[in-house]
């Protein structure tokens, strides 16, 4: 069997496993340092990240190893990818923050850069309070921490 | 579960399962990723919303690795004093300031301010900050000699105060003294070209767009900058790249950016439209193909001609028009 037919399993914290190749497997960071370092295992167990998330990851990870093997017409591909990616992460805020930590956790960078970037988009423009009852925040400053930020901003002048 | 492997990734034991779907509170995401989030929101949205969230997004917001770069353009409220803005953050990147970008408002005293406090700045764009005086610039840039990219356009920089600057900056990589290429008169002129040929020689990246520079200061620029890779000579119109000039031009220069070639792309296309409709009121009216192709004008679709008015009393200041 050829290197790039190769399968991996990746088991979820409950125990399911998720059959993939190894080139969509390196894409996880975290498993293509263990490959390099020797591990030969055909089961890789990621006992921190459930079924629902690490599918979700590895159906990331299998259309952008996909596209990239596709070779000319380069231009249209990106755009594809492009669509994928602003659909892959239109999600809701807990499946969002999930995502992120896994994608940080296995080193999915691609992964981790579209998911900052939806949570900075949806914050942008966004006061205080919108942010807080968005992302679930309390507000746990003290009204004499509030009165140093306050005066902080000495920049903002009020017309 | 599958147990022909001995590899498990971490202990459960030790790290809460990432679940779908939990009840999430976002304070508690690692604070490294707080930062790379919020990174990606402008100064003004980071001061004013994201560090009055809670306190944990505020000691994030006051980590000197959030203030690496600083970019200050259309900050859209007129009513912030933006040199005391400025002046705060540069205070919290406590001297590991790499990359700062000033549009329209710094001061001599302000960029030396920040020259003073960030002795490791790589990279300095001072765009239209018509305020800066030649004296003010040159004091700030022997302050920062680590300094590889370094964009004045629109200045007044010239002659020996540009070898003030290639003197006191010796790791320049990337050079931009932009202005807006003057069609109305034929002015010629080499002392820009030969300052930068004389004490600029490492550069990789220069951008020259609308100088007065002819096919001699061309030359000496070709001949002393032998790493150069991108040049940049659109709307210089008294240049001619052919004869002597084609070969080295065309062979040693990765990206050549010819006087006639598209605009589109011009990082200061806000100036050249605001020019055209001024140029339009005097009764000048300039070829227009000069400043836009329009088969490429698609890139700038979402383009705001009225970002012109960030500031509308700087508009107005000493530019080389």
């Amino acid at each position: 069997m050829s290197e790039s037919n190769k399968k991996i399993s990746l088991i979820s914290s409950e125990g399911e496993a998720f059959e993939v190749s190894e080139a969509v497997a390196r894409e996880f960071e975290i498993v293509a340092h263990m490959l390099e370092d020797g591990c030969s295992g055909s089961s890789i167990p990621i006992t921190t990240v459930d079924s629902n998330i690490l599918g979700k990851v590895i159906e990331y990870c299998t259309k952008h190893v996909e596209v990239g093997n596709v070779e000319g017409n380069s231009e249209k591909a990106e755009k594809d990818l492009e669509e994928f990616d602003k659909r892959f992460i239109a999600v809701e805020m807990n499946t969002l923050f999930s995502l992120i930590l896994a994608a940080n956790y296995l080193n999915v960078k691609g992964l981790l850069n579209i998911g900052c970037q939806k949570v900075a988009d949806t914050i942008k423009d966004m006061k205080p309070e919108e942010v807080r009852s968005i992302f679930n925040i309390e507000n746990d400053y003290t009204p004499a921490e509030e009165e140093v930020v306050r005066k902080e901003n000495e920049w903002a002048f009020q017309p | 579960m599958a147990s022909s492997s001995s590899l498990v990734l971490s202990s459960p034991s030790l790290t809460p399962v990432i679940k779908d779907g939990e009840y999430k509170n976002w304070a508690e995401l690692p604070s490294e990723l707080t930062s790379s989030i919020l990174q990606r929101l402008s100064l003004v949205e980071i001061l004013e919303n994201a560090q009055k969230v809670c306190t944990s997004w505020r000691r994030v917001c006051k980590d000197p690795s959030m203030w690496r770069k600083i970019v200050m353009h259309n900050l859209g409220n007129l009513w912030y004093d933006r040199e005391i803005m400025c002046r705060h953050v540069v205070d919290r990147s406590q001297g590991g300031l790499i990359e700062i970008e000033i549009w329209y408002f710094c001061t001599d005293s302000l960029l030396n301010y920040i020259a003073d406090s960030s002795s490791s700045l790589r990279s300095l764009t001072l765009a239209l900050c018509s305020q800066i005086t030649n004296n003010g610039l040159t004091e700030a840039l022997m302050k920062l000699p680590l300094l590889e990219e370094l964009d004045v356009s629109f200045s007044t920089l010239s002659g020996d105060s540009l070898r003030v600057v290639g003197q006191s900056c010796p790791n320049l990589k990337t050079f931009k003294l932009n202005c807006l290429g003057d069609i109305r008169t034929a002015n010629e002129g080499d002392d820009d070209a030969l300052a930068i040929a004389e004490t600029m020689p490492g550069l990789h990246n220069l951008q020259l767009f609308g100088n007065k520079l002819t096919d001699a200061g061309l030359n000496a620029i070709i001949d002393h900058c032998l790493n150069l890779e991108h040049l940049d000579l659109r709307q210089c119109f008294n240049v001619n790249i052919v004869g002597d000039l084609e070969k080295p031009c065309s062979e040693r220069v990765k990206v050549l950016r010819r006087p006639n070639d598209s605009t589109h792309d011009y990082p200061y296309e806000e100036v050249l439209v605001f020019n055209t409709m001024r140029a339009s009121e005097d009764g000048f009216m300039p070829n227009v193909s000069y400043y836009h192709d329009f088969e490429g004008a698609s890139d700038n679709s979402d383009y705001d001609p009225y970002d012109v008015y960030d500031d509308p009393y700087d508009m107005y200041g000493d530019l080389r028009f």
